[in-house]
């Protein structure tokens, strides 16, 4: 896959990618001589920044947290390059000090530590040729308020046992029409009276599968449930317990996605 | 971003500090959508103490300073320590010249060697309008809420880089509707003393980084330095207004928002969120440094008072040689006057392990910057429960 995000600092590296979906501490967060991640909350503390391409959401902290990877820059232990979801001042200026690549505007809780990537950052594009795009359809069934969910059986590919909306691998150019025969399929429902449609919603796998989702939701007022084999229980919810849930990755803003189309 | 024929010239053919600085605010300006560099007043920098500078700051600003020249009159926040009193203090010679290699390598740039949060009180006071690329979250919301100027929080890197350069990015709080209100307050209780610290953590843990609007109260500068310092270390919080009373209150364009109502019971919980049970074994005053005239209340209150424990009093050399016989009488109880540094960023954690303070800045960064329990009250109630 690659992304487009914007240059912050131009330059091109690559590398492998160690990756955090919480904002870092350089100040205090990372060890000013080594680069070791000391941070006690971070997701990588004990990682090194040496010799990686730092993915992270932003930093966070004190201001003078730029000096820290300047100081890495001189003692050689500063990351390769830095993708970030969205450039602050510390990362900004840090990087332009220690003047380390960097791109902004990349979705970097797609990315996981040990990633191969390679940065264009003057071009502002971002490659992880490993990352392969699978396009899913997700439907939210909506009757009397509430949402039909789903549980996956023990037999199907993935998320096995986790709750899901009535989903599947896209086949064929039209998702709403492929949506509506996933529908008919796992749960013999037919009359389908369309609500909205999302944005799509990305979200990593638990290998190098990126499951690009299109969302739809559905008003389908009769017809009982019949689930076929890849499903073992249903339910009917209000939509505010979806989120307490064991279920597949990004079902809340799958479900979301529907409400601001 | 559009850049005149100077600013090309400089990021092309400045010094290698002016290059970099360039850099930085261009980087920035792109990052934050600004079109323009804007020409500053004046800069106000941080990054000053040891302590939050740290090893690799000192060895950046020490290669900086060698081809580096401030372009416009630059104040500096507080270092680590007095400077003239670090031995009595107990600070290792190592840590004490480390601490003068910052301070020099900031003289070296032509920055005055203030070392105080409150540029604003000694001499570094903008006028309204005017823009300026400073750092220290409470003289930032200080000049922009009180006096009127404009300036963004700036982190201590971009302040420098902007003193270098003469100018900052126009984006934030340089942009008219950037400054307008996006919440508003109706205050309903008296204010006076600690209590404007409260009611800025309170407002500040609430906003976070918005634009408060209060009506129903009005205030002192002194008042408003408390305020503001509390507020912006709860918050992310750069500007305020004041109906009636702050230069800006009628263009804060605050008439369709909803005021919350702020309650005697807010300041009571808030105060329980900050303060402990904890014995303090120091007294710490100043975040932001004490002003002459808040000196010579102290005086007054210590000898009213006598506390057992020990009081480290913060302030600027320009206050304290304004307010030198309050000074003196301080020091004569016992007590610390201490110049050039600040609460937070002396060593307060070589000195004591709970700290009493009326300070809201102080509540916040005690704990994190020093490992100290904090007590948070009003300064005369202080002195009585603890002496």
């Amino acid at each position: 896959m690659r992304f487009l995000g914007r240059r912050i600092v131009g330059g091109t590296a690559e590398g492998s990618v160690l990756a955090a979906e919480t904002p870092l501490s350089l100040l205090g967060g990372v060890d000013a001589i080594t680069g070791t991640v000391q941070d006690p909350e971070s997701p990588i503390r004990g990682e090194r920044l040496a010799g990686r391409i730092l993915a992270v959401p932003h930093a966070k902290g004190s201001t003078v947290g730029s000096y820290v990877l300047y100081g890495l820059r001189t003692r050689g232990c500063a990351p390769r390059a830095i993708v970030a979801a969205s450039a602050d001042t510390i990362l900004a200026v840090g990087a332009v000090l220690a003047d380390v690549p960097m791109v902004d505007g990349i979705p970097v809780d797609l990315l996981r530590t040990g990633d191969r990537m390679a940065v264009d950052a003057g071009a502002g594009v971002v490659a992880a040729p490993d990352l392969v795009e699978r396009e899913v359809v997700a439907s939210f069934l909506e009757r009397e308020g509430r949402i039909l969910v789903v549980r996956r059986s023990e037999k199907v590919g993935s998320f096995r046992g986790k709750w899901s909306g009535i989903s599947g691998f896209l086949e064929g150019s039209d998702p709403e029409a492929h949506a509506r025969r996933e529908v008919e399929e796992e749960t013999g429902i037919t009359d389908l009276r369309p609500i909205a449609r999302g944005p799509v919603v990305r979200s990593r796998g638990t290998d190098t599968a990126v499951y690009a989702i299109h969302p739809f939701r559905f008003e389908a007022p009769r017809g009982d449930v019949r689930l076929d084999w890849e499903n073992v229980e249903y339910r009917w919810l209000p939509p505010h317990e979806l989120e307490s849930l064991d279920a597949v990755p990004k079902l809340v803003a799958a479900y979301r996605a529907t409400l601001t189309p | 971003m559009h850049l005149t024929a100077e600013e090309e010239k400089l990021l092309a053919s400045g010094t290698p500090a002016e290059q970099l600085s360039m850099r930085i605010l261009t980087t920035l300006g792109d990052v934050y959508g600004a079109d323009r560099l804007l020409p500053i007043a004046s800069a106000h920098v941080s990054g000053v103490s040891l302590k939050t500078l740290g090893q690799p700051g000192l060895e950046f600003l020490e290669g900086f300073a060698a081809t580096a020249k401030v372009r416009v009159r630059t104040t500096v926040n507080p270092m680590g320590m007095d400077p003239d009193r670090w031995r009595e203090l107990g600070i290792p010679p190592e840590v004490a010249a480390a601490q003068e290699r910052i301070a020099d390598a900031y003289r070296a740039m032509g920055c005055e060697p203030t070392f105080s949060c409150t540029p604003y009180l000694i001499g570094n006071r903008p006028n309204r309008g005017e823009h300026l690329a400073w750092a220290e979250s409470s003289a930032v919301v200080f000049a922009n809420a009180v006096i009127g100027a404009r300036t963004n929080r700036e982190g201590g890197p971009s302040a420098l880089a902007a003193a270098v350069a003469g100018r900052t990015p126009n984006y934030g709080l340089h942009v008219d509707e950037k400054r307008q209100a996006t919440h508003a307050f109706d205050v309903r209780v008296p204010m006076r003393g600690y209590r404007w610290s409260l009611l800025g953590l309170h407002i500040g843990g609430i906003v976070g980084d918005g634009v408060p609007y209060l009506r129903g109260i009005t205030a002192t500068e002194a008042d408003l330095k408390w305020f503001g310092a509390a507020l912006a270390s709860a918050g992310s919080v750069g500007m305020f207004h004041i109906e009636g009373l702050t230069p800006e209150w009628r263009d804060a364009n605050a008439d369709d928002l909803s005021a919350t109502r702020i309650s005697e019971n807010d300041l009571l919980e808030t105060r329980d969120r900050y303060t402990t049970d904890a014995e303090p074994d120091a007294i710490g005053l100043g975040s932001p440094q004490l002003s002459a005239d808040e000196l010579r209340q102290v005086a007054a209150l210590l000898e009213k008072h006598r506390p057992r424990p020990r009081v480290y009093v913060f302030t600027s050399r320009t206050a304290r040689a304004e307010a030198a016989d309050a000074a003196k009488r301080i020091e004569a109880l016992g007590h610390l006057v201490l110049v050039d540094t600040c609460l937070e960023v002396a060593p307060m954690e070589r000195w004591a392990t709970a700290t009493a303070t009326p300070s809201g800045k102080g509540a916040v960064y005690l704990p994190t910057l020093c490992g100290q329990k904090v007590v948070l009250d009003d300064l005369e109630e202080l002195l009585r429960r603890f002496g």
